[in-house]
């Protein structure tokens, strides 16, 4: 082995285990970077699934008053899973504090009106504000609904009329997702989470090799040796790409264990995250971890103290989410250009491989190519940074 | 051998070091006395290649430290201001890394940490993070690990800054015994009675500029002062010793 690359190793493997030593950056590399995520996100998917699926299932008893008024459409009501009661006198009340989500108040008039064959007046009493009331305002307006076509139907009939003649359109919606596709529903905060854990693992490292280096005296001690600067920065680059690197796997790993506890199926949506696609998650997703090491180790080098650093990396780290989360709010399709902005091609391509889609080799060439560019040229300049004297601050 | 030849530098407005020309030399204990703010770390960073000089130069050995850096840098250990560990490492990897890094590797670096371990009478707590060592304890493994390559020139800024009085005596000990072995020792400090106790050479710096060299004896002869610490405030201006 020559000299320079026997110096790069001595760099490498210094700033790993020196790392590996501090409990704060392991916890983060391992466990908080990789792991909080996809763990946050399961427990939270599974949760609402299984709300939904059992609210279906389940009677909902709807509060009525004047339920005698109206004997039929009560029938009706409990044949449809939808147990009526008495609704007390101050539901009005109820439904403002939220003790009941929907009140079906039936006028005295509407026996009568009904005989007649005249529209009759039923009133829904629901406030629009509360979020979880809405599913079960709707199950009680669809079962109107339902009798209110059916009864006219049956009108008709008496009439002598055919019911079709009263239903000039039917629209037919065909969902063309697969259930695949639609995993990207259940999936799409994923690349978030990937790059969170790259950011995050090559977090303490990129501060403690630059701005905790200074700050510990051992920087100037450091720059007396006889190795070039060069090979002094990429070496601690190295390191704090492995470490990025390592959060990154441990997250993709994460991931595809964690799909399985996800009860997607109940909702019509199929996880099929295979090991092959976390394999080509990782190859797209590597070249970021190289970027995000330049990119934090050339801030890390300005500043002053540890504590700086970690006030501009934290500011630092939200960069790299807005592509993520401009997607998310203006969700437009794949474009070449959207492959030459590190952690948007990122995005973008893990998006894909979630939809089960093929990637296009265009796409990810660019997507590589312009992040190791990118990331080399942040190299580049923490390199020059290290050979002016500044850097002792 | 060290030789600063007209020296200048300055950060902003502020000029540090105004043209210091001196030699250390080999087999001899070089001292840099100057009141605190003198110019003598500045120096010694310019010597051991941490900062460029703004104009002048120094040579290592004969090597130039702005043309050819990384030459001049193996044959010259430097004992920082700030001793500098990795506090995570033990003693044992700090110095290893230095050697590494110094392009020393192998058994001969084992066999040179060894050595070392021994000379600096490290043993006790060279497999122990450097976290908890004491000031002396810390002067220690950072001198061993400025002498892992076996350099010809020691640069060494306030070293005895923060030691007892037997780790202060100890330090002497083996300043006088790398002189013996024919090493070229400048340390900078800014205590009369150490330079006087230690030095073959005195170089005297206030405000950025050289105010008197010479030995000891010299000294004393120039100013008219048979008291050192007397000669060294007239030298420096009352001001500039205070």
């Amino acid at each position: 082995m020559n000299g320079t690359l026997r110096k790069y190793f001595a760099v490498f493997f210094k700033e790993a285990i020196d790392n590996l030593r501090d409990r704060r950056t392991l916890l983060t590399v391992l466990v908080f970077g990789p792991l909080f995520g996809p763990l946050f996100y399961t427990v939270m998917m599974q949760t609402v699934i299984n709300r939904q699926v059992a609210d279906l299932d389940q009677s909902y008893t709807v509060a009525v008053r004047g339920l005698d008024f109206a004997p039929g459409l009560m029938q009706y009501l409990d044949q449809h899973n939808l147990k009526v009661e008495a609704a007390p006198l101050d539901a009005r009340d109820e439904v403002k504090t939220g003790k009941l989500d929907v009140v079906l108040v039936i006028p005295p008039g509407y026996a009568s009106a009904f005989a007649a064959g005249q529209p009759a007046d039923v009133q829904l009493l629901f406030d629009k504000s509360r979020e979880s009331a809405g599913k079960n305002v709707d199950r009680v307006r669809d079962a109107l609904e339902g009798y209110s076509q059916g009864v006219g139907a049956l009108r008709l009939l008496a009439r002598g009329v055919d019911p079709r003649a009263a239903v000039p359109i039917v629209v037919e919606s065909e969902d063309i997702s697969t259930p695949q596709s639609r995993a990207v529903l259940l999936l799409g905060m994923m690349p978030y989470f990937l790059l969170f854990a790259a950011i995050l693992g090559a977090f303490y490292l990129a501060i403690d090799s630059t701005a905790g280096e200074r700050e510990r005296g051992s920087l100037e001690p450091l720059l007396t040796t006889a190795v070039p600067r060069s090979t002094l920065v990429l070496g601690k680059l190295s390191a704090v790409t492995l470490f990025s690197a390592v959060s990154l796997s441990i997250d993709i790993i994460a991931l595809l264990w964690c799909q399985h506890l996800i009860p997607a199926a109940k909702v019509g949506i199929s996880v099929d995250f295979t090991p092959a696609n976390a394999f080509a998650t990782l190859l797209v997703c590597l070249p970021f971890c190289l970027f995000i090491a330049g990119l934090l180790s050339v801030v890390a080098s300005f500043t002053k103290s540890y504590k700086e650093a970690q006030t501009w990396l934290s500011f630092i780290m939200i960069l790299p989410m807005v592509p993520v989360l401009g997607m998310v709010m203006f969700p437009m399709e794949p474009a070449w250009w959207m492959m030459l902005l590190p952690s948007m091609s990122q995005d973008v391509l893990v998006t894909e491989l979630i939809k089960g889609e093929p990637l296009k080799p265009l796409f990810v060439s660019l997507s590589v190519l312009s992040t190791l560019i990118l990331g080399g040229g942040l190299s580049g300049l923490a390199v020059w940074l290290y050979r002016r004297e500044q850097i002792l601050g | 051998m060290i030789e600063v030849i007209n020296l200048k530098k300055g950060f902003g407005s502020v000029q540090a070091v105004q043209g210091v020309s001196f030699t250390a030399r080999d087999g001899r204990i070089t001292g840099l006395l100057g009141p605190n703010g003198a110019g003598k770390s500045t120096t010694l960073r310019i010597i051991s290649t941490v900062l460029k000089p703004g104009s002048g130069n120094v040579k290592v050995d004969g090597i130039d430290v702005v043309t050819d850096s990384n030459s001049a840098r193996l044959g010259l250990g430097v004992l920082p201001h700030q001793s500098g560990l990795y506090p995570r490492l033990t003693a044992r990897e700090n110095i290893r890394y230095y050697g590494e890094l110094n392009g020393v590797s192998g058994a001969a670096l084992t066999r040179r940490i060894d050595e070392l371990l021994e000379l600096l009478e490290i043993g006790e707590f060279a497999d122990r993070a450097a976290k908890g060592f004491s000031q002396g304890q810390k002067i220690k493994v950072a001198l061993a690990r400025a002498m892992v390559h076996s350099p010809r020139n020691l640069v060494l800024d306030e070293p005895t800054n923060g030691l007892d009085v037997m780790a202060t005596r100890a330090l002497r000990a083996l300043i006088r015994k790398l002189k013996d072995a024919g090493h070229c020792v400048l340390f900078s400090s800014h205590v009369m009675q150490e330079v006087a106790a230690l030095c073959d050479g005195i170089v005297i710096i206030a405000e950025g500029r050289i105010v008197a060299q010479g030995s000891p004896d010299e000294l004393r002869r120039q100013t008219g002062e048979s008291d050192l610490e007397e000669a060294f405030v007239k030298l420096c201006g009352a001001e500039g010793a205070a």
